[in-house]
């Protein structure tokens, strides 16, 4: 199956500050992609030029096969978009706000409309002035995947959001999104708030400064990032005697590295300087994130 | 029997799905004839994507460990007996056992400690079958 979305060297500047870098990645069907990135780091601007709502000055777009820019029609009734602020007619109620937005589609689902409205607990009669932020949020995913497209591209999904709210709700409307096809429906969220998608996440690029420095699997990901804790006896050594480890820390007796696939080697050079225990454990996905925004070693 | 989600263990996360529902098995905790959550809500459960949930089970099904019948969902095969070959089942082993390997040399444990954690783990496994088997032969 080709992939749903194909972004090659995508560059793009808004006067003299440049938004996008040569950003480059790939997001097979039924696959659920994150995409982080600090405010600024270039996440919207990479949604926008998907969506042919930006040209970008260089590099090529691809959504389903197509050039978004040349079959606008074809692509966009493949797929849904949640920007991270849903502006709705305040005239309307619940009700018709939905209405008004499955008469753009060929297809709605009654079904996970209705399930999600009372899964969320919104009244169909309220107007949508009176609602909260987060059931704004809520109202737009309903319509996103009541319309059952290919492709959900979700932008800052859960930022404003009640952070108990949030994990619970990712979870519903991703697993009803996913329920009817889940080979074939894609998730594309861009967010800097990544524990809540961990468990959700298949595949992710870590953008900063408008430059993709990170693109792995998950699981692989985890899997390759580590921390490895050594403590001594006496004061630790100094951790800039270890090359490959990524960034540590040292307090006292204890030494912190973070390696990146390197694990087994640097395990090695720790166990040669004597500690009294070693302990090593994977980074989650948001410990990845924030190793791999950072750089490389903060010294002590 | 919900499985519990490490993602700081480093081990992909469809295998500890696995890896915990045999160690269920193994320890008598799941009984052949018991269902089996859905792929649905065990993904809602554990917060994980639904294809990483259904490929834990594809792969304990490959396995035979698990059966699904159509319509009613998944349970744990009765007699567990391994439709893989006996050489394909010690590689399988060798395989996690190379990890506990590795993981104790990492750990400071020596190989002597090693072998005796083993059968130490190996007498509780046991001890906690006879346990379950007792309690179920006890009149109610």
């Amino acid at each position: 199956m080709s992939p749903v979305i194909d972004l090659r060297e995508l560059t793009h500047r808004y006067g003299r500050t440049e938004a996008l870098h040569g950003l480059s990645l790939t997001v097979e069907p039924g696959c659920c992609y994150g995409f982080f990135g600090r405010n600024g780091a270039g996440k919207t601007t990479a949604i926008k030029c998907l969506l042919n709502l930006l040209r970008p000055a260089s590099g090529s777009v691809s959504v389903f096969g197509m050039d978004p820019a040349r079959h606008e029609a074809a692509v966009k009734s493949r797929l849904a978009y949640v920007p991270d602020f849903v502006a709705f007619y305040p005239w309307m109620n619940v009700r018709e706000a939905l209405d008004y937005q499955s008469s753009f589609r060929v297809r709605w689902n009654r079904d996970t409309e209705a399930m999600l409205l009372s899964r969320f607990g919104l009244d169909v009669r309220q107007p949508v002035s009176g609602l909260s932020k987060g059931q704004r949020t809520q109202l737009a995913l309903i319509g996103a995947i009541s319309a059952e497209p290919e492709l959900l591209v979700l932008d800052e999904p859960t930022s404003g959001l009640d952070p108990l709210v949030r994990r619970e709700f990712i979870q519903t409307v991703i697993g009803a999104y996913q329920e009817a096809d889940p080979g074939r429906r894609t998730v594309f969220v861009s967010t800097h708030l990544i524990t809540e998608f961990e468990g959700l996440i298949d595949r992710f690029t870590v953008l900063e400064q408008g430059r993709a420095v990170l693109t792995a699997g998950a699981d692989e990901a985890r899997s390759k990032f580590r921390r490895l804790r050594a403590v001594f006896e006496g004061d630790a050594p100094s951790g800039a005697e270890f090359r490959g480890a990524k960034s540590f820390r040292r307090d006292g007796r204890t030494l912190e590295l973070v390696v990146n696939g390197d694990g087994d080697r640097v395990m090695e050079q720790l166990r040669s300087c004597g500690p009294r225990t070693v302990e090593t454990e994977s980074l989650t996905l948001e410990e990845i994130f924030l190793t791999s925004v950072r750089g490389g070693g903060n010294a002590s | 029997m919900v499985p519990h989600i490490n993602f700081k263990s480093g081990v992909p996360v469809y295998l500890q799905i696995v890896q915990q529902v045999k160690a269920a098995a193994a320890g008598g905790t799941l009984r052949p004839g018991d269902p089996l959550p859905s792929v649905r809500s065990l993904a809602e459960e554990l917060r994980i994507n639904r294809n990483t949930a259904a490929r834990a089970y594809s792969e304990l099904e490959a396995e035979g460990v698990i059966e699904t019948r159509q319509g009613a969902g998944c349970y744990l095969k009765a007699n567990g007996v391994s439709p893989l070959r006996r050489t394909v089942r010690s590689d399988r082993l060798a395989e996690e056992l190379d990890a506990v390997i590795v993981q104790a040399h990492h750990l400071q444990v020596g190989d002597d400690e090693l072998l005796e954690l083993l059968r130490e783990r190996l007498r509780e496994f046991r001890e906690r079958l006879a346990q379950r088997q007792r309690v179920e032969a006890a009149p109610h």
